[in-house]
């Protein structure tokens, strides 16, 4: 981030506004998919530890696309 | 909750400065996860029971957890933005933030009230940590920004510092430590802990102008803004 005044102008990354969106809809599915991964034959404490690594990596992921969500000046 | 995400999502609708729409981002994010989380308890998808020695069955309500492994970095990161800290600073408070969780998260799956009480000790030490991140390195960095930053930034410190010293003690006097108070008590005070943590701490931000880029530009209103489209 600068102080620059042209920041206003600044033109929002596509990629970084999909990949928010994506890791927002992983975190909010992730919530419910412990009953699924049961059934898929996973023990309670691995599904449960593989939802908490989805709702700390998505939130990871967007941390990242918050930092490149505008397209840099050429 | 929801209707928090949503006043968020209408008041950020057609802002154009780059830096109120990281903070909006952020801001809409985190009230929207809790509401898939409390959507989740709500339906019993996000509870699960623990056995513990010498207490029986626990209710353990692990959505709420995995909701705070996902909110609590994204309000730091909000403060951090605000302070505008150098990115290791961030990953490092982010880093301590998650072990307090994760510590947590491990005291609630114990199945011996010794190993709860140990983790919960580890989780409140890294919650220690956190504030004295935000109280210091983020503190002095906020201080060579604008008043209305540093206002912004004390207001929302002082609130993270109160709600968030609220949750261990809730913790540890709730169904999952102590058992002092029942589990109707603790949801609802956790209810209200999360709402005015999530959503407070959104109304807070963005109503200052202290999330606009250094340009001096005022914030546009929702009305504003949809006019000018």
């Amino acid at each position: 981030m600068t102080d620059d005044s042209h920041d206003t102008a600044a033109v929002l990354n596509t990629t970084s506004v999909v990949g928010i969106g994506v890791c927002f809809v992983l975190a909010a599915a992730a919530l419910f998919a412990l009953p699924t991964l049961q059934r898929l034959g996973l023990g309670f404490n691995t599904a449960f530890w593989l939802i908490s690594a989805v709702e700390l990596a998505t939130a990871l992921g967007i941390i990242y696309f918050i930092f490149n969500l505008h397209e840099e000046p050429e | 909750m929801l209707i928090g995400t949503f006043y968020f999502i209408a008041k950020g609708w057609g802002v154009t400065d780059k830096e109120a729409r990281e903070y909006y981002a952020i801001t809409i994010l985190v009230p929207g996860i809790a509401s898939a989380a409390y959507l989740s308890m709500f339906f019993g998808v996000g509870l699960t029971e623990v056995e513990v020695v010498g207490r029986g069955t626990l209710d353990i309500y692990y959505a709420r957890y995995a909701d705070w492994l996902f909110t609590t970095p994204l309000l730091l990161l909000d403060l951090c933005l605000l302070a505008k800290v150098d990115r290791i600073t961030t990953g490092t408070l982010i880093g301590v933030d998650a072990l307090m969780i994760v510590t947590g998260l491990i005291g609630a799956l114990s199945e011996t009230m010794l190993a709860r009480y140990t983790w919960w000790l580890f989780s409140t030490i890294a919650f220690v940590f956190v504030l004295y991140y935000l109280l210091t390195s983020l503190r002095s960095a906020a201080k060579r920004r604008s008043e209305e930053v540093q206002s912004t930034f004390n207001t929302l410190t002082a609130l993270v510092a109160v709600l968030w010293t609220a949750y261990p003690v809730l913790w540890i006097i709730g169904t999952e430590g102590a058992g002092v108070v029942g589990l109707g008590v603790e949801t609802l005070a956790f209810m209200v802990l999360d709402v005015t943590a999530k959503v407070g701490f959104g109304f807070v931000l963005l109503r200052s102008r202290a999330i606009l880029s250094d340009t001096g530009a005022p914030e546009p209103s929702a009305g504003e803004a949809s006019a000018a489209d």
